[in-house]
């Protein structure tokens, strides 16, 4: 609504007088609903953590750390000590075969019953406060190779830093200036770049030619298939003649900084770790340090095994929570841009139909009825084979053959409104037809296209999670609670965990969904409520 | 008033207007196996200043005619002369720029005005769509269209404060006026009424009805008026057309009609209305007419009154009596009269 439609209006006493619009009345009635206003809330909540998980503080979706392997969830262990319980369970499970490890004939029972119920967990669990308790005792002792192993261990956990590298600088010798690399010439970079390997320049010359020449023909490759190995190093000289001077020394300053990064982390890392044993740095810090004399760089390091993960790992060693919340992204994302394109192309092809009838409406709703015959799952899953299974695509599939049932819909209700008589006055004050439709006869159908469309939500996140589950959704490192659930499913029994969060939030995503859709219908048509 | 409407130039005038609704059937390949003769050829001329009202069962096609009439619906034959221009068969902006002079009032003042609207976007609709086609004369801004929805709004009766309400929140006279409102905006020179006051009860119908009069008096409006009611139509019109199964039966000056109904449809339509003083009414001799009203879809040979007529003549069955003058001003289609 254009906002010279709010003009005030008063009356003698001077008083707004505002009018109650249908609207405004299904909104008062939604409030009253004390289910719809919580599913409201969820959502809004949920939407909220999906808009801002680039700044929360969670760790990044698709790191892979790969001591982190399934790790359990836990709220007060960090992954250190998952990992240092994770060990010994394993250990004492070890020498419990052995024999090593003794306990009574009846706990012995026990714990085969649940090796041959495939219950390793319970076993490790048990194994593991036994063989702690024992240990306390006395009763039990590591053998020599075992306390290595351990010893090992605890010295990795201890000095295992992970750093990042965000701004490398270089100071200026004579004038003691400091300069971003980023902004230095591409000479420059390159002596630098000798200079911390302690090489000269050709060498590194020759290194960055063949490798951006290398990385240009394979993205030749990408583009056209089927040449000989000589066609594409012509093409690529060709490409790399035709650039110009500017995009060039771009390629090159990638390169180089790229490298000088990668060494700087190594030598930082080199210098943490010898501190590390000394323990005189805390963790983590975000601070600059000099690397030689000329270089320094601002430095995030973290002790690796100091991560916390509440919601346990995945398969990769990466953080469920943050993949759960970058998947609910993808996976609300799918829902609204889905139901968005399917109710746009619905309302607009329905109302045609519904309002012009004749010719058009027949053309149209032949379109549908053979679209509606043929199976929707599978154009979905042809859609994608031919063109390409990324996010975007899904998209566009799901949203072409989902406008069918809203336009069906919106032409019912179009044209029970259309004879209506205020249909009549507007024709007959020369409205046009897209007034007719746009200014009349969608506003009036509106409440039902909003409560198909809260209710298509929930559908169209099950089928993006369906496709996801059979590998034809999104593809990894992204995630969806589809793709979440469908990688749990493998090792449910052991990592139930990874299975039942994603699971358990896509659930609870979806009841909000219907139950606020059933709200708003409630709301809608006060007269439809099933009264208890 | 007699010789002063026959000098003046009609404002708008039907020739011969026929609206048939064709029955089809089959599945694919359409076939028309019938119509609905809803207005089966009529004529008749509205003069500046006068009201011409339209009585009639319901079902006779009084809403269709007024609709063609319109251009709502496509006429199928038959010519509606408004101000020289041909509407049939007039251009597009021919016809947005004669709608500008025609405005309806609806029967329902429920289902007449979008329930999504406030009044002030009701009201300003119609200007709102002149003015977004530049075919406003003279334009107007924002601001005098604003200033025109409360001039309009206060000249109905309503009251300006109201102008953010929705109609849901008006009685049904109310919304009437806001539906008059409406076809004011554009200074049209006829409003086509169809039963602006038939959903009405009878003291909001008689506020209604002097409102439209004193419109008329104020703005020297023209009016079709439509009613099934003959009561409503005696009070306000000056001239009255009866209509009988999509014809026009009889066409009078309005005081002669109600005192010298000539046609036999008139005269049982006159003798049901009940009269209000107790003694004439209990005196008074009621026609009952026979049989139903035919079906709109039966093609006629003869007179369409022919199947219930109380004083039907064997001519009748076979031919259409045409409609002519018997006295001055007053038209009938009869065969007694000729
Ligand atoms: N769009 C249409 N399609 C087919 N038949 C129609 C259509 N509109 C009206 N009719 C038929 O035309 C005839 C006349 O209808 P119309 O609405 O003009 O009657 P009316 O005189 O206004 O009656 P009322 O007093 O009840 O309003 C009726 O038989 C009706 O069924
Ligand atoms: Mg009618």
């Amino acid at each position: 609504m254009k906002r010279e439609q709010k003009a005030k209006a008063t009356n003698e006493f001077n008083q707004v007088v505002m009018g109650n619009s249908l609207s405004k009345d299904a909104w008062r009635r939604l409030r009253k609903n004390k289910m719809a206003v919580i599913s409201v809330v969820i959502v809004a909540i949920y939407m909220l953590l999906a808009i801002t998980a680039p700044i929360l503080p969670i760790y990044s979706y698709d790191e892979i750390v790969n001591e982190h392997q399934n790790l359990l969830p836990s709220l007060t262990k960090t992954s250190g000590e998952l990992m240092w319980d994770k060990k010994l369970s394993d250990l004492y499970t070890q020498a419990w075969r052995q024999n090593r490890l003794t306990v009574t004939d009846a706990e012995n029972e026990i714990l085969e019953a649940w090796v041959l119920k495939g219950q390793a967990t319970k076993v490790w669990d048990y194994l593991l406060e036994e063989g702690n308790r024992q240990l306390a005792e006395g009763s039990f002792e590591w053998s020599a190779a075992e306390k290595r192993t351990l010893d090992n261990l605890e010295k990795k956990i201890a000095s295992d830093i992970q750093i990042t590298i965000q701004k490398v600088w270089q100071t200026n010798q004579e004038t003691g200036k400091k300069i971003n690399i980023s902004k230095m010439a591409v000479k420059d970079l390159v002596q630098l770049y000798a200079d911390l390997l302690g090489v000269p320049t050709e060498p590194i010359v020759t290194q960055y030619t063949y490798e951006i020449t290398e990385s240009v023909s394979k993205e030749i490759q990408a583009e056209v298939t089927d040449l000989s190995k000589e066609e594409y190093a012509l093409m690529a000289e060709q490409r790399l003649s035709d650039m110009s001077g500017k995009d060039y020394d771009k390629l090159i300053k990638a390169n180089i900084i790229a490298k000088i990064n990668s060494t700087v982390k190594d030598m930082a890392l080199y210098e943490l770790k010898s501190d590390a044993s000394q323990a005189s740095t805390t963790y983590p810090f975000d601070k600059e340090m000099s690397i030689t004399d000329t270089v320094s760089a601002s430095i995030k390091a973290a002790k690796m095994h100091d991560r916390r993960y509440y919601l346990g790992t995945d398969r990769l060693g990466r953080d469920l929570m943050s993949r759960i919340i970058y998947g609910s992204q993808v996976s609300i994302a799918i829902g609204l841009i889905g139901t968005f394109t399917s109710v746009l192309i619905g309302v607009i092809l329905g109302s045609l139909a519904g309002y012009i009838g004749g010719k058009v409406d027949y053309f149209i709703m032949r379109v549908v009825d053979i679209m509606y015959g043929l199976p929707y799952m599978l154009l979905v899953i042809i859609a994608m084979a031919i063109f390409g299974r990324n996010i975007l695509n899904l998209f566009f599939a799901l949203a072409i053959i989902s406008w069918l049932t809203i336009s069906r819909m919106v032409r019912g209700q179009i044209m029970s409104l259309k004879n209506q008589e205020f249909i009549e006055a507007a024709r007959s004050m020369g409205a046009s037809t897209g007034r007719i439709i746009f200014k009349h006869l969608v506003p009036n159908s509106l409440s039902v296209i909003i409560v198909f469309s809260t209710l298509r939500i929930p559908s169209f996140i099950m089928t993006e999670s369906f496709l996801s589950f059979l590998g034809l959704g999104v593809q990894a490192p992204f995630a969806s609670w589809g793709s979440l659930v469908g990688d749990a499913v493998g090792g449910m029994t052991l990592y139930p965990w990874r299975l039942f969060f994603p699971a358990i939030v896509m659930t609870i995503f979806l009841f909000a969904m219907n139950f606020l859709g059933d709200g708003l219908r409630d709301a809608f048509d006060p007269q439809s409520k099933n009264q208890l | 008033m007699a010789e002063a409407t026959t000098t003046r130039q009609p404002l708008l005038t039907v020739t011969d207007l026929k609206q048939h609704f064709p029955i089809e059937s089959g599945f694919i390949l359409k076939r028309q196996i019938g119509a609905v003769r809803a207005v089966d050829g009529i004529s008749f001329s509205v003069y500046p200043g006068e009201t011409l009202g339209i009585v009639g069962e319901s079902g006779c096609g009084k809403s269709t005619t007024i609709r063609s009439i319109a251009q709502l619906y496509k006429p199928t034959a038959g010519k509606v002369m408004f101000n020289g221009l041909d509407l049939v068969n007039a251009s597009k902006d021919e016809l947005l720029k004669a709608r500008k002079d025609i405005q309806l009032i609806f029967q329902d003042p429920y289902a007449s005005l979008n329930p999504r609207m406030t009044v002030r976007q009701i009201i300003s609709e119609p200007l709102t769509i002149y003015s977004n086609r530049k075919m406003l004369q003279p334009e107007m801004t924002k601001e005098e269209i604003e200033t025109r929805i409360e001039e309009l709004m206060e000249r109905v009766g309503l009251n300006k404060a109201f102008k953010n309400r929705y109609p849901h929140e008006f009685s049904g006279g109310q919304r009437q006026r806001i539906g008059i409102a409406r076809a004011l905006a554009l200074n049209p020179k006829i409003i086509l009424a169809d039963e602006p006051v038939s959903a009405l009860d009878v003291s909001i119908q008689s506020q209604i009805l002097n409102l439209l009069n004193d419109l008329q008096k104020d703005l020297g409006l023209t009016y079709l008026f439509i009613a099934h009611d003959l009561a409503v139509i005696e009070y306000i019109s000056t001239r009255v057309a009866v209509m009988y199964l999509g014809i026009i039966v009889e066409l009078s000056e309005s005081r002669d009609l109600y005192h010298n109904p000539l046609h036999p449809y008139t005269k049982a339509l006159l003798s049901a209305a009940p009269i209000p003083d107790p003694a004439i009414e209990r005196k008074r001799k009621r026609i009952i007419l026979t049989g139903d009203v035919p079906s709109p879809i039966k093609e006629h040979k003869g007179c369409y009154f022919y199947e219930r007529c109380p004083m039907r003549m064997e001519h009748c069955a076979t031919n259409i009596p045409p409609l002519h003058q018997v006295s001055e001003g007053h038209e009938v289609a009869c065969w007694l009269y000729e």
